[in-house]
C-alpha cells in the first residue's frame, strides 16, 4: 500500500481528515515538539495523513557533523511504535541497501557474528573486503585502534578467502562488542589508525551538546545511557545489532544499541551506532513517540532527529553542505515510510 | 540510524564545516591554464596560417551562509585568451574578462537548489576600455536532487550582447556504477572514472565562450574599419582526456590533453568570422575549497 493511497483510505474512511490528541494528556504533542525542535508548523492532520516533515538541521560548529529533523506518524499505539523503532529490521527493504541485519545477545558470542557473508559478489562488499587485506598494523583506510589493525592485519595474513575474513571480523567485533555491553560508551575505543585518534562517543557529545534543546528534552534517555550527564555507565538495557550496508557502494559493518524509555505518557528511543568500520564516524537517531488519535483508531506522532559524523563532512562546504543535507533527508524518509509501511501491516 | 546517508558524501565531494554560528563562510578558487598548439585559421576569405592559444582563469568566490536556505556568492574572475594572431587579419589578440562575481544560492524546495549568478565587469581587448567593455552575464540555475547517485540542470544563461541574448542550460550528473559518473555539466562533460578515492580520469569535452568588445580603433588597425568597437563572440571546442588528483580533501588538481577540433570568432556587424580548425592542446587545473 503506498503511502499517497492510505493517506486516501483514512480520510475517506473517518469522512474526514481532522484528528486530535487523545484527551487528558499533557502536554500537548504537537506544542512539545515545537518547543524543542525547528518544526514551527505542524499540521497535524497532515503529518497523520502519511506526510513525513522534514528539517534541515541548523548549522553546527562540529565541523564533522550535520543533522536533520523530521517528523511523522505511524499506525501503531504508541508504546508498540516505540518498540517497533527499537527492534526494527531494515534489511528486507532492498532499497535500503542493508545486506544483514542480525541481533546481538547479551552477553554477546561470536556465532552472534558468524552469519557476516563476505563470499557476496557485489561491490560494495568486495570494497570492504579489499580495504581488510590492505590493512597493515600501522596504516588502513578504516576505523579501527592500531591493536585492532595488528590483529587483523595478522589474521588476514594467514589466509585472505571469505570465511577467513569472517572470521577475522567477528573477532574484532565480538571484542568491541563484550566491552561496549559491559562499560557502555565509555569503553568504545578510538578508531586510530587513519591518522588522528577520534572517539566515537565524543563526536556524539559534541554534536548533542549543540543542540541545547534536543539535548534537554532527551535528556532521561541520554543520561540512561551514559552518552550526557556525570554518570557515564549506562543503567538502560537496549537492544543490541550488528548490520552490514552499503554505503556510496562501500560495504560498511557496524555494531548498534537501540534505547527505550518511558517518559511519562510518551517514549524516548535512541539508536547509537557505537562502532562504524569505515566511511563515517557514529550516528545517533532520536525518537520521541507520542500518543494521538487518528480517526478514533490509536496512533504515534514520531519526532526523530539524525545526527551523523563523518570524516568527509569538515571538507563538504557550502552549497554542497545544503545539498548534502537534502539527500540525507531523502534517505532518511526513504527509511521512515519502509518503517511505516511495515507498521500499516502489524496493526 | 539503521540505513546509510553516506552515499552523498562521495557524490558532493569532489565539489568542496560550516565554521561557525550564526554564519558560516566557505571559499572557492580555481585556477586553470591551457594552451592550444597551431590551429590553421580562416576568415573574411582569407587564410591566416596556423595561430595558438594561451589562456588562463582564476576565479576566487567566497561564500557567507546567511540561514539555513541561502547562501551569498561574492568574488572575482579574471580570465584571458590570447592568440599569436598575424598583423594583417582583423583578429583579437587578446580578450579578457575581470569582473566581479555577484549571486546567491538558495535552496527552493525539498529537493530543488537555485543559483544566481552575475559577473559584472570588463569584458573586450583591454583597449580603449570604456563602457562599452561593460557586460554582465547573468546565469540562472535549478539543480534538482533525485538521489545521491542522480541530479539534473536546467537554467538559462542571460547576455545581453551575445548574438544569441538568452541560451538554455542543462546538465545531468549520474553516478551508474561505483566508480563510473555520467558528469554532463557544461562547461566540461566528461565520463568519469575513479581509481581511488583521490584518482579520477576521464575523458570528455570541454568549451570556452563569451562575448568581448574590440577597441575603437582594432578594426581601423586592421584594415576593416567596420570592426572599430565591434562585439565579438568567441566559442571554442575541446575534446579531452585527463586525470584530476585530490592532493587533499580541499585541494584538487587536474590535468588533460587534447584536440581542439573548432574555434570561432563571429563579429555581428559586420558579419564577418573567423574559424580555427584542428589543433593539439593541453590544460593543467586547480580547484580549492575552504
Amino acid at each position: 500500500m503506498t503511502r499517497g493511497l492510505a493517506s486516501v483510505l483514512l480520510a475517506v474512511g473517518a469522512g474526514c481528515v481532522f484528528a486530535v490528541a487523545a484527551p487528558g494528556q499533557t502536554p500537548d504533542p504537537v506544542s512539545a515538539i515545537k518547543g524543542f525542535s525547528d518544526f514551527q508548523q505542524i499540521d497535524l492532520s497532515r503529518v497523520l495523513n502519511g506526510e513525513v516533515l522534514s528539517e534541515r538541521g541548523s548549522l553546527m560548529d562540529f565541523p564533522n557533523g550535520i543533522c536533520a529533523q523530521t517528523c511523522y506518524a505511524m499506525a501503531l499505539p504508541a508504546d508498540q511504535a516505540a518498540k517497533h523503532l527499537q527492534l526494527w529490521d531494515p534489511s528486507p527493504y532492498p532499497e535500503l541497501k542493508v545486506f544483514a541485519f542480525h541481533a546481538v545477545h547479551i552477553p554477546c558470542e561470536l556465532d552472534d557474528f558468524q552469519s557476516l557473508d563476505f563470499h557476496n559478489s557485489q561491490s560494495p562488499v568486495r570494497w570492504l573486503l579489499s580495504k581488510t587485506a590492505a590493512t597493515t598494523p600501522t596504516r588502513s583506510d578504516l576505523n579501527l585502534t592500531r591493536d585492532e589493525a595488528k590483529q587483523l592485519s595478522e589474521c588476514m595474513a594467514q589466509q585472505s578467502d571469505g570465511a577467513r575474513v569472517t572470521h577475522c571480523w567477528a573477532k574484532l567485533l565480538l571484542a568491541r562488542a563484550t566491552t561496549f555491553q559491559q562499560k557502555g560508551l565509555t569503553g568504545t575505543l578510538p578508531y586510530e589508525v587513519a591518522g588522528e585518534s577520534v572517539s566515537p562517543a565524543d563526536q556524539l557529545r559534541a554534536m548533542l551538546r549543540e543542540q541545547l534543546s534536543i539535548s534537554h528534552e532527551f535528556l532521561p534517555v541520554l543520561k540512561g545511557i551514559g552518552l550526557l550527564g556525570k554518570d557515564t555507565t549506562p543503567s538502560l538495557t537496549p537492544f543490541y545489532y550488528w548490520t552490514m550496508f552499503d554505503a556510496d557502494y562501500h560495504g560498511t559493518i557496524s555494531l548498534g544499541a537501540v534505547y527505550l524509555l518511558a517518559v511519562g505518557d510518551h517514549y524516548q528511543v535512541i539508536d547509537l551506532e557505537y562502532y562504524v568500520n569505515a566511511n563515517y564516524y557514529t550516528s545517533a537517531t532520536l525518537y520521541e513517540v507520542w500518543p494521538v488519535q487518528n480517526h478514533g483508531q490509536p496512533a504515534a506522532l514520531v519526532w526523530r532527529g539524525d545526527f551523523f559524523a563523518a570524516p568527509t563532512l569538515r571538507f563538504t562546504k557550502g552549497t554542497d553542505r545544503i545539498a548534502y543535507g537534502v539527500l540525507m533527508l531523502q534517505d532518511i524518509k526513504k527509511e521512515i515510510h519502509c518503517m511505516q509501511e511495515e507498521a500499516k501491516t502489524r496493526r | 540510524m539503521k540505513t546509510r546517508c553516506l552515499a552523498i558524501l562521495a557524490a558532493l565531494a569532489p565539489v568542496a564545516a560550516l565554521a561557525a554560528n550564526p554564519m558560516s563562510v566557505s571559499e572557492e578558487l580555481d585556477a586553470v591554464y591551457s594552451y592550444v598548439g597551431d590551429a590553421n585559421t580562416r576568415g573574411a576569405g582569407l587564410s591566416h596560417g596556423e595561430i595558438d592559444e594561451q589562456s588562463s582563469d582564476l576565479k576566487y568566490v567566497v561564500s557567507p551562509q546567511v540561514n539555513k536556505d541561502l547562501l551569498l556568492r561574492f568574488g572575482a574572475e579574471w580570465q584571458r585568451f590570447s592568440f599569436d594572431v598575424p598583423d594583417h587579419a582583423a583578429m583579437p589578440r587578446l580578450l579578457q574578462q575581470a569582473s566581479g562575481v555577484l549571486g546567491f544560492d538558495y535552496q527552493v524546495a525539498d529537493q530543488w537548489l537555485m543559483r544566481v549568478e552575475c559577473e559584472p565587469g570588463i569584458y573586450g581587448d583591454f583597449e580603449n576600455i570604456n563602457w562599452r567593455d561593460f557586460n554582465a552575464p547573468l546565469v540562472i540555475a535549478g539543480i534538482y536532487l533525485a538521489d545521491a547517485d542522480l541530479q539534473w540542470l536546467l537554467g538559462i544563461r542571460v547576455d545581453v550582447r551575445c548574438e544569441y541574448p538568452v541560451l538554455p542550460v542543462a546538465g545531468v550528473r549520474w553516478k551508474f556504477a561505483d566508480q563510473w559518473t555520467l558528469n554532463l555539466m557544461l562547461p566540461s562533460p566528461r565520463l568519469e572514472y575513479a581509481v581511488n578515492d583521490r584518482l579520477t580520469l576521464y575523458t570528455g569535452g570541454g568549451v570556452e565562450a563569451g562575448t568581448f568588445a574590440t577597441g575603437e580603433t582594432f578594426g581601423t588597425e586592421h584594415g576593416e574599419p567596420k570592426l572599430d568597437g565591434a562585439i565579438v563572440d568567441f566559442f571554442e571546442l575541446r575534446l579531452d582526456a585527463g586525470f584530476s588528483w585530490k592532493l587533499t580533501p580541499s585541494v584538487t588538481v587536474e590535468a588533460e590533453v587534447g584536440y581542439m577540433p573548432y574555434r570561432w570568432f563571429d563579429f555581428s556587424e559586420p558579419d564577418i568570422d573567423f574559424r580555427s580548425y584542428n589543433a593539439p592542446y593541453g590544460q593543467l587545473a586547480c580547484h580549492a575549497r575552504f
